[in-house]
């Protein structure tokens, strides 16, 4: 019983460990929390607009369908709604940008990668997005040119003109712009594993399942085992 | 209930041409198990469980997966596109694959436990040396698995980590470059890789089936040690395995599947340690991860092999760390078995359990000049354990053994 314990112990410890060291390797900078509700479909429609309006000038998003836009309950897209998104694209295409590779590397020295998975794809997620949408600053050592510097982009340098132009923004906007940051960001989580609201609530019906089968096994066992002397 | 089935003339009919009543009877209603065994023996059932799990699970995605590095439209590959075919169009493709991926973990978890359990109770010694044996050769095939397995969805600590590894074995005098590009199917990681990778991760757990069933096999003939490492000879000091041990390890099977549910529903990339975050980006071979490290199970020994600076002995230190394990039995050299009873041994395997966390964090963190000297220093250790083991019954003052139990 005694070795139970203490590896128990350790194991606890190890799994503590393993995450607290995980959650505190976000990067250089330290990211701002980005205020997200993957379940709310207000926040997930303003995102999908932020993301066709601005994002979608040089990103794609390959693996999100127009097909799967109308077929996510989150966003409840109607079959006109997402016809006036794609224009003349087929139902069946991602979310293709316009930008050609090519015109993408002549303007900015660097093709734009795909959206679809730079959630999961990025340390620090959905707060890493919100903080790189909103950390573009002048170079203090003045080196780096305007819109081209940002605080959390690792070494700086970003290839990303200011999308939503933060740099020297009206004090005015700044709660709009930052609404914007964070509902792109939603938008962004959210197609990064579109099930993920689906996975928690069905997970909660398999736990609580499983949680009453142990307790159930365990009464059973006990039941089992009471003629047995040790 | 069994009794009830195999009163039926159906069993009957089968028994008569199969033993069926003498199998059930030896294996399971009188294989005799010792009384006293304490929830660290049911780590075994739940290795079983996952073995069947990651091969269930594996066929399913099989279905849908394609082994190909064939490049698509924005950066991705024919392989990856399969893998977010799966996790978003295919109906709980999104289920099975993150049962796959987070499996992969606990599998190795409950692994490791069960070996942990093995060396502190002295389940490796005599006569159980061969099933020990087995046993490694078991967690050798696994770890060879998992590698091959993490290739496929062809991210970039897929195709890092492979060049990684690969690389290593180029340090092999003379054959080297030649077993290399034996395995990589070429001169760099590319799609005859990824094709030879998946053919083996295919062919690995078909290896396991058979090699498990030996280790079963094994374990049936020389049957359970006990946390007092003691050899049990009175009856009353044996129970039967069916039903007090069937209904044990299903209540250990149902709490373990409890934990596996919450991971698998609620957090599936635990942090990026069962699925990494470089690997949800595209594999790209003029871009090199900032840091490149093999999944958890795997750090300790990745640790052992960046603490020397020659390459070559770091391979050595490496496949010598996994070597030496199939000594343990002949090293240990104590007539006790149980750490119970060995309060040198006792104190030595906690600190070579704490020891092997230690080399799993240092190889799963970014190198630094500290972390660098720790892990030198717990690869010491490593190594201290089993040289010292065969000298410590010359000075080592054992506890008096009980009778029985």
């Amino acid at each position: 019983m005694k070795l139970t314990n203490t590896l128990m112990a350790i194991a606890a410890i190890a799994v503590m460990g393993f995450s607290t060291s995980a959650m505190a390797s976000g990067g250089g900078a330290h990211l701002k929390h980005a205020e997200i509700d993957v379940t709310n479909q207000e926040q997930l429609r303003r995102g999908l607009t932020v993301f066709t309006d601005v994002c979608m000038g040089c990103h794609s998003a390959k693996y999100i369908t127009y097909r799967g836009l109308m077929a996510y309950p989150e966003l409840g897209l109607t079959r006109e709604e997402v016809d006036e998104l794609r224009g003349d694209r087929s139902l069946m295409s991602g979310m293709i940008s316009d930008m050609t590779p090519e015109d993408a590397t002549s303007s900015y020295g660097k093709y734009p990668p795909d959206l679809s998975l730079i959630v999961p794809g990025r340390r620090g997620g959905a707060d890493y997005v919100y903080s790189l949408m909103t950390g573009f600053e002048h170079d203090p050592a003045g080196k780096v040119p305007d819109g081209n510097y940002n605080a959390v982009y690792p070494g700086n340098r970003i290839a990303m003109p200011d999308p939503l132009s933060w740099l020297d923004h009206d004090e005015a906007d700044t709660a709009e712009l930052e609404q914007q940051a964070h509902d792109v960001s939603a938008f962004l989580a959210f197609i990064g594993d579109p099930h993920q609201n689906e996975r928690r609530a069905i997970g909660c019906w398999v736990v609580g399942f499983l949680l009453l089968l142990t307790l159930v096994l365990w009464r059973l066992k006990v039941e089992v085992w009471k003629d047995v002397k040790h | 209930m069994i009794e009830k089935l195999m009163k039926t003339q159906l069993f009957a009919w089968v028994d008569r041409r199969t033993g069926a009543e003498a199998i059930i009877k030896s294996q399971l209603t009188e294989y005799p198990a010792p009384k006293n065994l304490n929830y660290m023996w049911n780590f075994g059932s739940l290795a079983l469980l996952m073995l069947v799990l990651q091969i269930v699970t594996g066929i399913f995605l099989v279905m849908y997966y394609k082994p190909s590095a064939e490049a698509t439209f924005g950066g991705f590959t024919v392989a990856f596109d399969s893998v977010e075919r799966i996790m978003r169009d295919i109906n709980f493709g999104w289920l099975i694959r993150y049962m796959h991926a987070v499996g992969a973990s606990m599998f190795f978890f409950v692994v490791y436990l069960h070996m942990g359990r093995g060396m502190y109770y002295g389940s490796f010694k005599e006569p159980r040396e061969l099933l020990w044996i087995i046993g490694v050769v078991i967690l050798l095939i696994m770890q060879g698995a998992a590698f091959f397995g993490y290739l496929l969805p062809w991210g970039q600590m897929s195709f890092w980590g492979a060049t990684v590894i690969t690389n290593l074995f180029g340090a092999i005098p003379v054959l080297g470059d030649f077993v290399t590009q034996l395995l990589v199917g070429g001169f760099a990681i590319g799609d005859p890789t990824l094709n030879r990778f998946f053919s083996l991760h295919y062919l690995f757990p078909l290896l396991l089936v058979a090699i498990v069933g030996g280790h079963v096999h094994a374990l049936h003939v020389v049957h359970s040690n006990n946390p007092d490492g003691i050899d049990l000879h009175k009856p009353e000091e044996m129970i039967p395995f069916h039903p007090y041990y069937t209904i044990k390890d299903a209540f250990g099977v149902a709490f373990f599947l409890t934990i596996y549910a919450y991971i698998v529903f609620f957090n599936p990339q635990f942090a990026g340690y069962f699925i990494e975050v470089d690997n949800y980006v595209p594999a790209n071979n003029l871009s090199t991860p900032a840091h490149i490290a093999p999944v958890w199970y795997l750090t300790p020994w990745y640790t052992i092999l960046r603490s020397f600076e020659s390459k070559l002995i770091g391979v050595l230190a490496m496949g010598g760390s996994l070597a030496i394990l199939f000594l343990l039995p002949f090293l240990c050299k104590s007539a006790v078995r149980s750490a119970r009873f060995r309060p040198v041994y006792q104190i030595m395997v906690i600190m070579f359990f704490i020891d092997v966390i230690i080399l799993g964090y240092c190889g799963h963190s970014a190198p630094t000049p500290t972390l660098k000297i720790v892990g030198q220093l717990s690869t010491a250790y490593y190594f201290l354990f089993f040289v010292a083991l065969p000298f410590l019954p010359k000075f080592e003052k054992t506890k008096p053994v009980p009778e029985g139990i």
